[in-house]
C-alpha cells in the first residue's frame, strides 16, 4: 500500500471553509479513525482521499506521487458509502462481481446493449465467479448471492457493501459511517467483523464516523476534527487519557470527561461558588486553571469528606457499573457555577452505588488522573 | 375490503373499461357495416361479420400498409432520437452545473407553450431551404422538434431521483461516466424511459399536420393523411374509413401494452437506505 500524506489539505465551496490547512500521514496497514461531530468535514475529507471531491488546497500525495489530480480509478481505493449505495437492478453476485468485472471491460463493452452481454459473459468466467464466491463466504452471503438488495435486511446490505470492496483487493479502504443506519446490535457485531477483516487483510483502513465508541474500539489511531480542523491526532489511549483541548475531552468519552473552572489558592483549588479543598497532586503554575476528571475517575465519599460537596441528580444503573449525575454546591449548599457548560459532573461506580437520587455527598477523585487545561485556550497544560 | 366496497371498485372498473373500449368496439362495428345501413341509420350494435370480405376488398384499394410503414417509421424515428438525445440531454441537465442551465429549462417548457400550427408555415420555409420537403426524416426531426424537450424533461427528473452515491459508487468500481450512464442510471430509470417512448411514439404515430403540410407525394404520407383523403366532396366511405382506421390503431395498442409494463415504479428500492 502506498503511503498516505495530506500536506495543508483544504477545501472550500466559495467562501464556506470546510476544511482548513490540514496534515497528516497514514501509514501502512493502519486504521485511521476520522472522527468528529456532524458537519466537521471527516466525510468530505474522506471524498478527497478518494477523488470524489475536489482538493481546494494543499496537496495530497500517494507514496511521493501527488495524487490531487488523479481520477478516481487511477487511485484505485475501495469506498463503503454510509448508504451503502447497491445497485438495486443487480444481485448480491451481480453488486460484488462489479469491480471486477469493470476491471477487465474494454472501451467498447460500454455500447448500449453490449454492456448487458459482455457483463453476463464476464462475471460468468471462472476467475470472477471464484473469487465472488469466496469473498461471499467470507463475510456469510453465499445464501444471497442470487438476491436483489431489497431483500436484504440492513446488516447484510452493508456486507454486500464491503464485500464488493473487499473483492478488488486495493490497498487502501475509505469507510464513510459504515455503520450509522445499523441498529445497535448489529453494530457492535459488524465493528468486530471490520475489526476482524482489517487483520485479515492487513491494508489501510480510513474509517469515517462520529461514534466514540467505534473510534475508540476500532482504531489504532485517531484524528479528532472540528470545524474542519484537526484537534488531536493520536492513539485511542492518547486521546482519552490525554485530550489536547476540551473539545477532546468532551468529545470523547461517556459521559464525557468532567471539566470544573477553579482558580489557585496556595495549595487548595476553590470554585467560583467558593467551596475549596486540598489538591494532593501537582498543580500548574498559573492562577486561573480548568479540572479535567474522567468519571472513572472520580468517587463519591460522606458528605463532609474533603472534596467537592455535591447532590445526586441522576442515577443510571447499567447492570455492572452505576453512573451517578450529581449537582456541584457551593459553600452554602446551593448549585455551584463551576462545571463548564453547566453539565452534571459524573461518577462510574462499580456495581450497584449505594446512592439515591437526593442524597448529599463529597466527590473525590484520583490526583494522578487529572487533567489541566487552560481556561481561555482552551489547550491541555501537562 | 369489505365484499361491498369490493363490488363497487369492481362496478368503477367495469364502466371505466366500457368507457375506454366502447369506441373501438364501434370502429369495428361501423367497419363491417353496409354502406346502405351506415347513411340510413340503421347500423347494427353487434359486428356484421358477412361484410368482411367486402371490407377486406375496399381497404386493399388503398396503399394502405405502405402508409402504416410511413407510420411506423414517422412514430419509431421519433422515439428513437427523441429518447437517444433525451437520455444525453436529461443527463446533462440532471448531473451538471453549468452558466445558463435555468433558462434552458425555461427553454424546454417554452417549446410546450407554442401550438404546432404558429410555427408550421416558418417551418415550411426552413424545410424548403433545407431540401426537407417530402422527406420522412424532415417529418421526423419536426416531431423531435416537439417530443424531445418532453423527454428530456421527463428522463431529466428521472435522473435526479436517482442516488448521486450509485454514481460515485460505480465511479470507485472503475466504470467510466458513459458506462456508468448506460449500466446503472438507465435500468433505474426504465419506467420513466417507458413513459417518455409512449409520448413519443404516440406524438408521431398521430402526425398529422406536419405531414398534410410537408408531404404531398402520396406514398410519402402516414395513415392519419391518407385517412383523411378518403373524406371526399359527395361521399366518404366510412366503412373504409373505419377498417384502415382499425388496422392503424392495431400496432399502437400492441405497442402501449409491450411498454406499459415496464411502467412501474419502485426500482431503486435497496439502493441505498431509505
Amino acid at each position: 500500500m502506498p503511503s498516505l500524506t495530506l500536506s495543508g489539505v483544504g477545501k472550500s465551496y466559495g467562501d464556506n471553509m470546510i476544511i482548513r490547512s490540514l496534515d497528516a500521514y497514514v501509514e501502512d496497514g493502519e486504521f485511521l479513525v476520522l472522527l468528529g461531530p456532524s458537519g466537521c468535514g471527516k466525510s468530505t475529507l474522506l471524498r478527497m482521499i478518494a477523488g470524489l471531491a475536489d482538493i481546494t488546497s494543499g496537496e495530497l500525495r500517494f507514496d511521493d506521487e501527488v495524487a490531487n489530480d488523479w481520477s478516481v480509478s487511477r487511485r484505485g481505493v475501495a469506498f463503503v458509502f454510509q448508504s451503502y449505495a447497491l445497485y438495486p437492478h443487480m444481485t448480491v453476485r451481480g453488486n460484488i462481481s462489479f469491480p471486477l468485472v469493470m476491471d477487465r471491460f474494454k472501451k467498447w463493452h460500454h455500447l448500449p446493449f453490449v454492456n448487458s452481454i459482455a457483463r453476463r459473459r464476464l462475471a460468468a468466467s471462472p476467475e470472477i465467479r471464484d473469487k465472488t464466491d469466496r469473498i461471499a463466504a467470507q463475510l456469510e452471503l453465499g445464501p444471497l448471492l442470487n438476491r436483489r438488495p431489497a431483500q436484504l435486511s440492513g446488516g447484510q446490505r452493508q456486507r454486500v457493501a464491503l464485500a464488493r470492496s473487499l473483492v478488488r483487493d486495493p490497498a487502501l479502504y475509505l469507510l464513510d459511517e459504515p455503520l450509522s443506519n445499523l441498529d445497535a446490535k448489529l453494530r457492535a457485531q459488524m465493528r468486530a467483523e471490520i475489526s476482524e477483516l482489517h487483520h485479515a487483510v492487513g491494508k489501510t483502513f480510513v474509517y469515517v464516523t462520529h461514534d466514540q465508541v467505534e473510534a475508540m474500539t476500532m482504531a489504532t489511531r485517531i484524528i479528532v476534527l472540528d470545524g474542519g480542523e484537526v484537534q488531536q491526532i493520536g492513539t485511542p489511549d492518547e486521546i482519552y487519557t490525554t485530550p489536547a483541548n476540551t473539545f477532546v475531552a468532551r468529545f470523547v468519552g461517556s459521559p464525557p470527561m468532567n471539566l470544573i473552572d477553579v482558580r489557585r489558592a496556595g495549595d487548595a483549588l476553590v470554585t467560583a461558588g467558593g467551596t475549596r479543598w486540598i489538591h494532593l497532586g501537582a498543580v500548574p503554575d498559573q492562577q486561573e486553571l480548568v479540572l479535567g476528571l474522567r468519571p472513572e475517575a472520580m468517587m463519591v465519599a460522606p458528605q463532609g469528606s474533603p472534596g467537592l460537596p455535591a447532590e445526586v441528580a441522576v442515577l443510571e444503573r447499567l447492570g455492572g457499573e452505576t453512573l451517578v449525575g450529581c449537582r456541584v454546591l457551593d459553600a452554602a449548599g446551593e448549585r455551584d457555577t463551576a462545571m463548564i457548560h453547566h453539565d452534571l459532573c459524573y461518577v462510574r461506580v462499580q456495581g450497584r452505588a449505594p446512592v439515591r437520587i437526593g442524597d448529599r455527598l463529597t466527590l473525590t477523585y484520583d490526583p494522578a488522573a487529572t487533567v489541566w487545561f487552560d481556561p481561555v485556550s482552551r489547550r491541555r497544560l501537562v | 375490503m369489505t365484499a361491498v366496497r369490493r363490488s363497487f371498485r369492481g362496478l368503477l372498473i367495469l364502466v371505466l373499461v366500457v368507457f375506454a373500449g366502447f369506441p373501438v368496439y364501434w370502429m369495428l362495428t361501423t367497419a363491417l357495416a353496409s354502406s346502405g345501413d351506415l347513411f340510413a341509420g340503421r347500423q347494427s350494435f353487434l359486428p356484421e361479420l358477412q361484410n368482411l370480405p367486402e371490407l377486406l376488398r375496399s381497404i386493399g384499394d388503398v396503399p394502405i400498409l405502405r402508409w402504416l410503414g410511413n407510420t411506423v417509421f414517422i412514430a419509431v424515428g421519433t422515439t428513437v432520437i427523441s429518447l437517444v438525445l433525451g437520455t444525453i440531454g436529461g443527463y446533462g441537465l440532471s448531473r451538471y452545473e453549468f452558466r445558463g442551465k435555468g433558462f434552458v429549462n425555461f427553454l424546454l417548457f417554452m417549446t410546450q407553450v407554442l401550438p404546432e400550427a404558429l410555427i408550421v408555415v416558418p417551418l415550411y420555409a426552413m424545410f424548403i431551404a433545407l431540401g426537407l420537403l417530402n422527406s420522412m426524416w424532415g417529418l421526423v426531426l419536426a416531431n423531435v422538434g416537439f417530443s424531445l424537450p418532453v423527454s428530456m424533461f421527463i428522463l431529466k427528473s428521472a435522473m435526479d431521483a436517482v442516488p448521486r452515491e450509485l454514481e460515485e459508487s460505480a465511479a470507485i468500481d472503475n466504470c467510466p461516466r458513459f458506462g456508468t450512464l448506460m449500466m446503472i442510471v438507465l435500468p433505474l430509470i426504465a419506467p420513466s424511459m417507458a413513459a417518455a417512448a409512449v409520448i413519443a411514439f404516440f406524438a408521431g404515430w398521430n402526425e398529422f399536420l406536419f405531414a398534410s403540410t410537408f408531404l404531398s407525394d402520396q406514398s410519402s404520407w402516414p395513415v392519419s393523411v391518407g385517412l383523411a383523403s378518403f373524406i371526399g366532396q359527395y361521399d366518404t366511405p366510412l366503412a373504409s374509413v373505419m377498417g384502415s382506421a382499425l388496422v392503424f390503431s392495431v400496432p399502437a395498442i400492441v405497442f402501449f401494452l409491450l411498454v406499459q409494463r415496464k411502467i412501474v415504479s419502485g426500482l431503486t428500492a435497496g439502493a441505498v437506505k431509505g
